[in-house]
């Protein structure tokens, strides 16, 4: 019987502890900005790679798979001429995918003329494990002069900026988090506004109000105030506009304009001057200063 | 029954490993094969499993530990999952008597449950946080599809986290006192 009683004293010392623990973690979390822990570090530093592994691995593994669709059910006779094919085929898909990769990389090259930035290629290696956030994990670091509050961009526009940063990975907050919010400018009227990630890979537009001429299919792009993005960096396009009854402003979806169920590659901006020891956090505040060439 | 030190650092190591793989999967290699919109937040279900089937003091610091695992794959951080982590586990301990996972379906049903626990938990904090209650009915929701599709792989496992933890399956509320 006092066993039992000292068993359950120590369950609910150790559930009060924790739970403080927890409690104390929360008040501390923040969703917008984060600088990793030693651990968090190191950690991240042994397991990224082989998340990077896994995601370079994508290519090979569908051909393998289409390779091995081919070959079933074929006759002895064929095997030595399909197979032929087959590793041609494979061969005309790498080709293909590199094609392909080239294209897009010339894409970012020549957009990347347009920005006075130091410009950062990263490829994207995981997603975030959590339902709730919307955050990429990249294969380039602060070892590669990436720093926390950079902003990232694919030719096709905003994808959001950098959360944290270990010395080989970076994570970025996209523009689909909740917890990320973007100053924009429709760009036929001039009307400024927020842009929020909600679900289902789609934002909202805020504090639009209701007597705005927005209209489905107005593009949007960045402000340039709030210190992270620079000016004029498309974001997306207003597919829907929903007037409520009630309230001052209006409903607004918006579709982003980068496509991230195909996100590859992107650019990581740093200012002109950040060399390599740019630091984790920024010092004095989060402002990028926009230095021209 | 009762499990010895020994046995529960193996068993515990090999859950973390088995967490660890499961979220380099839906981290990386989901993604990768074209799944992007819903997570398939595997440490919840773990953590469910540790709640349902272990009787220890010790849970409260492994749950702890799982949630650290799950914050280098996450920007959610480890504080959160762990206090829904905490209220899955006081629910279940209030549920005990009541809870015997004898079917696949009656596996499912209750993981659906615990899992709505978690996510109502972690949905008001995030949304305290944010300071923003209008957001919470489309967080919820969003959790929903994912959480299915966990509940109809919870039998599975569970089954395989009862020969990692010993617990025998015709499973009265509690499997193993640690």
């Amino acid at each position: 019987m006092k066993l039992i009683q000292e068993s359950s004293k120590t369950k609910i010392v150790n559930n009060l502890i924790v739970g403080m623990l927890a409690v104390y973690g929360i008040s501390q979390k923040q969703f917008n900005l984060s600088e990793p822990s030693l651990f968090h570090q190191v950690v991240t530093e042994v397991i990224s790679p082989v998340q990077e592994g896994l995601a370079n691995s994508k290519k090979s593994l569908s051909s393998l798979w289409d390779n091995y669709l081919s070959i079933v059910n074929t006759s002895k006779e064929n095997n030595v001429l399909r197979k032929q094919i087959s590793r041609l085929e494979s061969d005309l898909t790498s080709m293909e995918e590199m094609r392909k990769e080239n294209l897009r990389l010339k894409r970012l090259l020549t957009f990347t003329d347009e920005q006075p930035y130091n410009k950062i290629m990263a490829q994207v290696v995981g997603w975030d494990s959590s339902n709730e956030f919307k955050v990429i994990r990249l294969n380039k670091g602060t070892k590669h002069g990436i720093r926390t509050m950079a902003p990232v961009v694919t030719d096709h526009g905003l994808v959001g900026y950098v959360y944290r940063a270990t010395e080989n990975y970076s994570d970025v907050l996209t523009i689909l988090d909740q917890n990320n919010r973007v100053d924009i400018v429709v760009e036929r009227t001039r009307t400024h506004g927020i842009v929020e990630g909600v679900f289902n890979f789609k934002c909202a537009l805020k504090y639009i109000t209701r007597n705005e001429p927005v209209e489905v299919g107005d593009k949007l792009i960045t402000a340039g105030v709030g210190g992270i993005y620079p000016k004029g960096l498309k974001v997306g396009m207003i597919t829907d506009i929903t007037k409520e009854n009630f309230g001052m402003t209006l409903s607004i979806e918006v579709v982003p304009s980068v496509d991230f169920d195909k996100l590859e590659e992107v650019l990581v901006l740093t200012p002109l001057d950040s060399g390599k020891s740019a630091s984790i956090l920024p010092t004095q505040s989060p402002v990028i200063e926009e230095k021209k060439i | 029954m009762k499990m010895r030190l020994s046995q529960l650092l193996g068993s515990f190591a090999i859950t973390i490993a088995l967490l660890t793989v499961l979220e380099v999967v839906t981290a990386t290699v989901l993604p990768a094969l074209g799944w992007y919109e819903y997570r398939l937040t595997f440490n919840v279900l773990i953590i469910i499993f540790l709640a349902i089937r272990l009787d220890s003091p010790i849970v409260p610091w492994m749950v702890m530990s799982l949630q650290v695992v799950h914050s280098l794959f996450s920007v959610e951080g480890w504080a959160l999952g762990t206090f829904a982590g905490l209220i899955v586990m006081t629910s279940a301990n209030y549920l005990k008597e009541v809870l015997h996972l004898t079917s696949a379906l009656i596996t499912m049903l209750t993981v659906q449950l615990f899992q709505l626990i978690w996510y109502v938990t972690v949905t008001m904090i995030i949304c305290l946080k944010i300071s923003n209650f209008d957001k919470f009915g489309m967080i919820i929701w969003s959790f929903i599809p994912g959480s299915i599709l966990l509940s109809m792989i919870s039998p599975l496992l569970f089954w395989t986290m009862e020969k990692i933890w010993r617990v025998p399956s015709e499973g009265g509320p509690r499997g193993v006192e640690i």
